[in-house]
């Protein structure tokens, strides 16, 4: 019984070693490289898109939150922001402001 | 599900990454070869070589240039009056540090890890990224093929075919028909054929205005479907009528001498004749064997890895992507991902956690656009979507009119990411 129970736990933590560097969730990183193909790096010259790029990190999570709380409105934003929880969107936020 | 997604995480580690393939040592330059310079092929050249600066990255691609599909509707239409606005070169991509190599991969040795090209040189790779995009399957459609696609243009490769379209619409008499024959399920660019025959009616209205358009279509239903049936009745009353799949609209034969189109519904006859075939990955997927038995390539939803042969990864048209449509916007994003996962496993890591997303716009006259959005996740059933839609259906002009504007800074965004 207990040569059992140290089998199934040295499995597990191999389990454990074998996953740890995944995450369970985007980067901001990887998430925020979805949005520039639209919002444009600086040197794209979108016209209309808001630029992402120094963006105030909590005027961006008032607008994220709005839009998928749909508080704001919007034409497209609205469907995306649905996808990310709070902390994403902090995350976001962070990302953004400190380009 | 955290527990799921982790177990599905260690197990195709332990398969894909950690046995099959070795590691490449610290400092070491490996070697990645990308076959394709769409967006998707673009895109993971740039963004292994952003990743990881010691790899030598080469894109292989046929052309000289790119002229995307995305936006060669509105040159059909008019509404980009030069094709060259959606041309582009390779050079600032290589400036970057990729080295483009303009040759047709023609083989694929995934054990040896060896890429063959027309011109005869080998390539030798530690990681391959196959982006080519969609083939015809001529045989699919009896009457059509190559030759008749000089008669009966499918434009559905933006470049000559394009203009030939756009030639086409110039010289027909008012009053005449166009006929669009869509495909059927799954192909390039989902809302690609209705976008089209809004603007070949955009055009129509303003230079033949008694003329029509007949799209015939095997499907039930379509991308934006019902914004788009708005738009036409809004822009163009009476003009664009759609044969559906319960009306009779899948064509049986095309016949390019008499110019006319058989479909279950009955013979039609059309002064423009825009046949957009059947399609499957673009052959050099098919040779290196990771295509299935219907042409498409199934892949790893965390890695874009090819679930068939260890080592190559397939991003764009090319590959079954879950949720995920035939898109510029997710090649793109799939190639960002792929790039991301690719550069973890030759550096012995797991792929990171990926964010995929789509994003369409499509404009039906000027100052009229509407999109299709989404956002993905990898699951162990596929990638699934997490969040996303369409435009709303009776949203204000100024939506419209902002939606149109958008789809230009989208393009300008895609293209600046993928080659810039």
């Amino acid at each position: 019984m207990r040569t059992q129970r140290t089998v199934l736990s040295g499995a597990a933590l191999a389990t454990l070693v074998l996953v740890a560097p995944a995450q369970a969730a985007p980067s901001a990183e990887a998430i925020a490289r979805n949005c520039v193909v639209c919002h444009g790096p600086k040197e794209a010259g979108q016209l209309e898109i808001p630029k992402l790029a120094n963006y105030p990190a909590r005027k961006m999570v008032e607008m994220l939150t709005g839009f998928r709380d749909g508080q704001k409105e919007a034409t497209i934003m609205n469907r995306i922001a649905k996808a990310f929880t709070d902390e994403q969107i902090q995350a976001l936020a962070a990302h953004f402001a400190a380009q | 599900m955290v527990t799921t997604r982790r177990s599905f995480v260690g197990a195709s580690l332990s398969l894909g990454a950690t046995l099959a393939l070795p590691n490449i040592a610290r400092g070491a330059s490996p070697k990645v070869v990308v076959v394709g310079g769409g967006f998707g092929g673009g895109t993971a050249a740039k963004y292994v070589k952003r990743f990881m600066p010691q790899a030598e990255v080469t894109l292989v691609e046929r052309d000289r240039q790119f002229v995307t599909c995305p936006f060669s509707n509105y040159v059909i239409g008019g509404l980009i009056k030069d094709i060259k606005q959606i041309t582009h070169g390779y050079d600032k991509i290589a400036k970057r540090g990729v080295k483009v190599v303009h040759d047709e991969a023609v083989g694929v040795d995934p054990s040896a890890r060896k890429v063959t090209l027309k011109g005869g040189s080998v390539l030798d790779y530690d990681r391959l990224v196959l982006a080519p995009g969609i083939d015809f399957n001529y045989e699919g459609l009896p009457g059509y093929s190559e030759a008749a696609a000089e008669v009966m243009p499918h434009a559905w490769k933006a470049g000559p075919q394009t203009l030939l379209l756009r030639k086409q619409l110039e010289a027909m008499p008012d009053g005449g028909t166009v006929i669009i024959v869509a495909p059927a399920n799954p192909f390039r660019c989902p809302p690609g054929p209705y976008e089209r025959a809004g603007m070949i009616a955009w055009y129509l209205k303003n230079n033949k205005p008694k003329s029509k358009i007949l799209i015939f279509d095997p499907k039930e239903t379509f991308s934006k479907q019902a914004l788009f049936f708005e738009s036409y009745e809004i822009l163009y009353p009476g003009m664009i009528q759609w044969i559906g799949g319960k009306q009779g609209g899948k064509v049986t034969r095309v016949d390019p001498k008499a110019m006319t189109v058989e479909a279950e519904f009955g013979e039609e006859k059309g002064n423009v004749i825009n046949v957009i075939p059947p399609q499957r990955a673009g052959k050099i997927a098919q040779l290196a064997g990771v295509t299935d038995d219907k042409g498409w390539c199934p892949i790893k939803p965390e890695s874009m890895e090819s679930a068939k042969v260890p080592g190559i990864y397939v991003v764009g048209d090319a590959c079954i992507a879950g949720a995920m449509p035939k898109s510029g916007t997710a090649a793109n994003s799939q190639a960002r991902n792929a790039a991301a996962a690719l550069v973890a496993s030759l550096e012995g890591k797991p792929a990171p956690e990926p964010s995929y997303a789509n994003t369409c716009y499509s404009i039906v006259a000027e100052g009229y656009g509407f999109s299709v959005t989404g956002v993905y996740a990898a699951t162990p059933e596929g990638i699934k979507e997490i969040a996303g839609g369409v435009s709303k259906a009776k949203a204000p002009p100024k939506d419209r009119d902002l939606e149109a504007a958008y789809a230009f800074d989208w393009y300008r965004g895609i293209v600046h990411d993928a080659l810039g």
